[in-house]
């Protein structure tokens, strides 16, 4: 279904781009969502949220009309940060407990030097777009399919601030890659001061959605559509292809060293046990959509899937078992909270989930 | 004062008709009793004639007239309605399994025959029906290979344990549980569309027809173990038609009660004939008239008859009163009959004409059933006029009344003077005027009305009850809808705010963000269950085209992508906006529909709409129950305020031109008062709130119940102007007019009380609420106006000279009666 959506968004993209830049710049009475910051709302813990993480012994919750929440007594209370935008926002990164960045729908990236308290933008999708302009401009060979990357380009800068980022991780308080829709990557090294486009340095050719982008141990994954899943090949700079069985969406990965896990649609999950190099898929009996997972502290694995099933690995992710929650709540993101409790954000807000077997 | 000579003895005893001079009386008199038989005749054809267009008046319950028409929210609903196909017209039909769960074979064979039932069933529109065993319910699934689905009934269905695994996994990925299926698994739904209108023949919808057909055909298939609910307007307007029937019949008792009243006061078989058998011709030309006119039965102006009835009998039970009296000194009925029209003509005249002055400020409510109601009721006071102050004249002297009956009129009448028998009541009532009785009574009114006050503080604007406040809780209809809103998702209480754009708008991107904003500020509000729009349909869609992924659960600014979404939308729900995408609703199901609730939603709304509504962006208000009848509320309550005040304007006047005294309209208007603040409590006591029902209330309870003042204080302030003592002035004007104070309230009463009994709850808060005011509007005018007029009309000046419309039949030989003193 998404091919048809592409193929619409690509051929007519030249006329849709214009219409679109039109509309969104001379409609009047109308303030853009990247122009209005997130309203406090009196429900904003029972938002849809995309993206939990743990700043310290904070806990901050991104989603969706710019909200961001934080939490310091574990998630029983919530506390509506200040938003420049009130853009969707897809996921959240905390390197040190003061600073972190959250990216959303729109381009939008924001950074908070106060762990989560207040935040500020650092790109959006115009920004964004003048990046790729600027980067590819001065660097026009860069790349192996450069001429067709050429193309491309000029409808991201066409287009407008349409493209999601859909995922962030932050190394430290200065290194930093962000990634989303049609195979948008940038990394910084400079807390977000400049970023440089990686979109020529993917192994993606038909340019699907990243939709994440995670270390385990030592190397950096990125995953996405169609069984999509690359690893950083810190020689050449590129993220090369992994071979995973499978050709549905990878939402995710996770795990820890000799044990990667990938998940995605349907209840499937690859593991490998020799950073990506071979695959083998894990039956969860659960055929639900495993969009987050984590390892906890005590080392066990565990994934959530949009039923909110919590399927929990105590052997390295090469089983996974269910365990007992007493209301089930879907989950788009997860925090660890110890060896006992995990965090989840999702559609219907926040819940603290205990894992019994 | 005007009332000059008031008793019956000062008209001649004429025993012989060759003794009574035919010329006498005015030429209206002689006009009607010189050519008898031509009015009898000419009345006999009149009668046939509207009894005949009578039997072609039309039943309704036409939601659109209840509704305030020129209040902005409405006239953007009405503009709008076509558009809005989600809010309008579909009836739930919940098929409950009362030993066990939907996953039951025999269960479902049974939904399966009463979803084949209803697909039959005229008007509705087959396309859109939707249940677990129509195809178009479907379950998907995101694969790899992109979406997979199917009918969440497979085709394979055989009623075994596999296939029953099947239904299960089915309605589970088909997110209908809280829709279609039941939260406790215990019942599922079939949603019916219908069709306003027949697209073959053109033909309306006939809700009655519906409702009846509904219960022959689908209700029927209950029994032991399957339970049927069935909600939704037509059902509703058909169950409220049943209603206006079924209160039809009570006509009976009220008249039977008028019955009983009438034979009890002048134990004449004849007369009590005679008076119920005017009253009857009275309504039967309402009727008649009404029809004709083109008019329609509502569950309001139904009630019309009653009243014309009710008023009726107590302008009937006065002119028995004269000629008993005349009959009973010996005088020829004829001449006797013919008295009684002089006495009482114009005064009646002018009675009725004041109770008009209720019904006129009752136009004045931009509510097409109260305009319908009051018109009706004017129409039916002006027919009055004929039947019961011409017609029963003119009966009488031809039937006489009974002289058994007369001469024991006269009998009672000479004890009660002497105060016995009714008379000690009299004498009591006297007793307020004394300075004791009447410091204690206008203290204990004092007080009532102090608490009574402080009670109505609490009066609530709007319908306090959940479901259909139309229909009584315990009605059928309100317990099918209580078991359909706690076993699934949404409430029945729909507030909309209407969007409206150029063609192919609704689903342009900053269309859908502006009714995300306006979502998210209303869902905020408390009271607001959740909301539902295009927006919901537009993002579920996207993260489906993505997966599933519910970070793609989001408003694209991708154009194509909304418009992938609009189109998929509109496959699966046709409510969601108009055809050409001009019009969409942005629905808030609320918990309740309290005024409270509605205030605080409409509040946020406008707000909204200040900020956010554009030329092309258009976010007007309201549409959905809810939204209605937060505008009726805001009219209601508007006009509550100034209906009040005409009214008592109204009566102040009339009360002043009738005494001349501003002490008097004093007197007069402040047991009304009282009678008014505790009508408002006795509603917050008994949870009634002020509504569109409760408008004539006040005005029919005030414009009708000054009367009881007006006989009183008329003959007392003319004994008093004759020099006589307070007391006795009181004492002579209750012997002259208290009967007929007691007998007017206990026949208005008896004519509204039986709508108590109505299965419309509005009627019979109305019945409850007349029953009151007219009731104790008669206590407090017979206790309080002798206990007033003590302190303020002690001393009352002698008239220099008589003011000159007092002067009835001036000119003629016939006795000159104030019109205030016998008149209704």
């Amino acid at each position: 279904m998404y091919h048809r959506i592409k193929q619409i968004a690509l051929t007519s993209a030249l006329l849709a781009s214009v219409v679109a830049i039109c509309l969104a710049a001379g409609e009047p009475g109308f303030i853009d969502v990247l122009d209005t910051p997130a309203k406090k709302s009196s429900l904003v813990a029972k938002a849809h949220f995309n993206g939990i993480a743990v700043a310290g012994k904070r806990l901050v919750s991104v989603g969706q009309r710019g909200y961001i929440v934080y939490s310091d007594d574990q998630g029983a209370t919530w506390v509506q940060a200040s938003v420049p935008v009130s853009a969707d926002l897809t996921a959240v990164s905390f390197p040190t407990p003061g600073k972190g960045w959250a990216v959303g729908h729109d381009g939008v990236v924001l950074n908070s030097t106060d762990g989560g308290a207040t935040w500020s933008r650092q790109l959006d999708g115009h920004s964004l777009a003048k990046i790729i302009a600027d980067y590819y401009g001065a660097h026009p060979s860069a790349g192996p399919d450069a001429a067709r990357l050429q193309d491309e380009l000029q409808q991201y800068v066409d287009k407008g601030p349409d493209k999601p980022l859909l995922d962030v991780w932050f190394e430290n308080e200065t290194n930093g890659y962000i990634v989303g829709a049609f195979n948008l990557i940038f990394r910084t090294v400079d807390g977000g001061k400049s970023w440089e486009p990686l979109l020529d340095r993917t192994d993606n050719p038909k340019r699907f959605h990243l939709y994440g982008i995670r270390p385990v141990g030592t190397d950096l994954y990125l995953c996405g559509e169609q069984g999509l899943a690359l690893k950083l090949d810190r020689q050449t700079g590129r993220f090369r292809a992994l071979t995973v069985p499978y050709n549905g969406t990878l939402f995710g990965i996770t795990g820890k060293p000799g044990a990667l896990i990938a998940h995605g649609l349907r209840g499937n999950v690859f593991r490998s046990a020799d950073a990506g190099t071979t695959w083998k898929k894990v039956e969860t009996g659960i055929p639900v959509g495993i969009i987050c997972g984590t390892v906890m502290d005590d080392g066990r694995i565990v994934l959530v899937n949009q039923a909110g099933n919590l399927l929990v690995s105590a052997d390295n992710g090469e089983s996974f078992s269910q365990a007992k929650v007493e209301q089930p709540f879907s989950a788009t993101s997860v925090a660890p909270l110890g060896d006992q409790t995990v965090m989840l954000a999702g559609p219907r807000g926040m819940r603290k989930q205990t894992l019994k077997q | 004062m005007a009332v000059r000579n008031d008793k019956i003895e000062d008209m001649p005893v004429v025993k012989d008709l060759k003794d009574f001079d035919q010329k006498s009386g005015n030429w209206l008199e002689r006009l009607v009793f010189n050519s008898r038989k031509m009015v009898m005749i000419v009345c006999a054809l009149v009668t046939l004639g509207l009894a005949w267009q009578a039997t072609k008046l039309v039943f309704n319950a036409s939601f659109e007239k209840m509704i305030p028409q020129s209040h902005p929210y409405i006239k953007n609903y009405l503009a709008n309605k076509n558009e809005l196909r989600g809010l309008g017209n579909s009836l739930r039909v919940v098929v409950e399994n009362t030993k066990g769960d939907i996953f039951d074979p025999e269960y479902l064979e049974a939904l399966k025959q009463i979803n084949d039932e209803l697909f039959l069933t005229p008007g509705v529109d087959r396309a859109w029906v939707k249940s677990l065993w129509t195809p178009a319910v479907r379950w998907t699934e995101v694969t790899e290979e992109g979406f997979q689905g199917g009918p969440v009934m497979g085709d394979d269905y055989d009623g075994s344990p596999k296939s029953m695994a099947q239904l299960k996994l089915n309605i589970a990925r088909s997110g209908i549980t809280g829709s279609l299926v039941a939260n406790d698994f215990k019942s599922s739904m079939i949603s019916v569309p219908l069709m306003e209108t027949d697209p073959a023949t053109g033909i309306r919808l006939d809700y009655s027809v519906l409702a009846k057909t509904l219960e022959k055909n689908i209700r029927s298939k209950q029994n032991d173990k399957i339970r049927i609910h069935i909600i939704g307007f037509a059902k509703l307007v058909g169950d409220l038609i049943d209603g206006l029937m079924q209160v039809i019949t009570y006509f009976g008792a009220a008249a039977l009660i008028a019955v009983i009243v009438i034979y009890l006061y002048t134990r004449c078989l004849r007369s009590t004939a005679l008076v119920v058998l005017c009253s009857i011709i009275a309504v039967v030309w309402q009727l008649g008239i009404v029809a004709t006119l083109g008019f329609e039965l509502d569950p309001y102006s139904i009630l019309v008859p009653f009243l014309v009835f009710a008023i009726g009998v107590s302008h009937g039970v006065q002119k028995m009163n004269g000629i008993m009296q005349d009959v009973g000194r010996g005088t020829h009925k004829l001449v006797a009959a013919r008295y009684t029209f002089r006495r009482l003509f114009l005064a009646g005249m002018t009675a009725l004409l004041a109770d008009a002055v209720g019904f006129a400020v009752l136009m004045m409510i931009d509510i097409p059933v109260i305009r319908d109601l009051a018109l009706t009721a004017s129409i039916g006071v002006a027919v009055l006029i004929f039947t019961n102050l011409l017609l029963l004249p003119v009966f009488l002297s031809f039937t006489g009344v009974s002289l058994k009956a007369a001469k024991l009129t006269i009998q009672e009448e000479n004890k009660e003077n002497k105060g016995f028998g009714v008379g000690t009541i009299w004498v009591l009532l006297s007793r307020f005027a004394e300075r004791r009785w009447a410091t204690a009574a206008v203290t204990f009114s004092v007080l009532l009305a102090i608490i009574g006050f402080v009670i109505s503080l609490n009066l609530k604007i709007g319908d306090l009850d959940p479901g259909a406040p139309e229909l009584r809780r315990n009605s059928r209809y309100n317990k099918d809808n209580a078991y359909i809103t706690k076993n699934y998702a949404l409430s029945s209480d729909l507030f909309a705010i209407i969007l409206r754009t150029p063609a192919e708008g609704c689903y342009k991107y900053q269309s859908l963000i502006e009714a995300d904003r306006l979502a998210s500020e209303l869902q905020q509000v408390p009271g607001v269950q959740t909301t539902i729009s295009l927006v919901n349909a537009v993002k579920q869609v996207t993260a489906g085209t993505y997966e599933g992924n519910p970070k793609w659960f989001t408003l694209s600014r991708n154009q194509d992508v909304l418009n992938y979404g609009g189109q998929q939308a509109s496959v699966n729900n046709s409510d969601l906006f108009n055809g050409d995408s001009t019009v969409m609703p942005i629905i808030a199901y609320l918990s309740d529909h309290k005024a409270e609730t509605l205030d605080r939603v409409v509040k946020v709304s406008e707000e909204f709409i200040k900020q956010h509504s554009t030329e092309d962006r258009k976010f007007m208000l309201a549409a959905g129950s809810a939204g209605i009848e937060a505008a009726t509320n805001i009219v209601v309550k508007e006009a509550n305020r100034t209906m009040m005040l005409y009214v008592y304007a109204a009566v102040i006047v009339l009360c002043f031109v009738t005494f001349r005294s501003w002490r008097a309209v004093v007197v007069a208007v402040l047991p009304l008062i009282v009678t008014s603040i505790l009508c408002e409590a006795l509603m917050v006591i008994l949870g009634i709130g002020v509504k569109v029902a409760t408008l004539p209330v006040i005005a029919l309870g005030v414009g009708i119940g000054v009367d009881y003042a007006l006989y009183l204080l008329s003959v007392q302030l003319a004994k008093q102007r004759q020099g006589e003592t307070l007391v006795d002035a009181y004492r002579h004007a209750i012997q002259f007019t208290g009967k007929v104070v007691g007998l007017v309230g206990v026949t208005l009463a008896g004519g509204v009380v039986t709508w108590v009994f109505s299965p419309i709850k509005f009627q019979a808060d109305m019945g409850i609420l007349l029953t009151f005011m007219f009731i104790w509007n008669m206590v407090g005018a017979l206790v309080l106006i002798p206990a007033l007029s003590h302190f303020l009309l002690n001393t009352v000046k002698q008239p220099q000279h008589v003011p000159e419309h007092f002067h009835i039949n001036a000119g003629s030989d016939a006795p000159t009666v104030d019109c205030r003193t016998c008149g209704n």
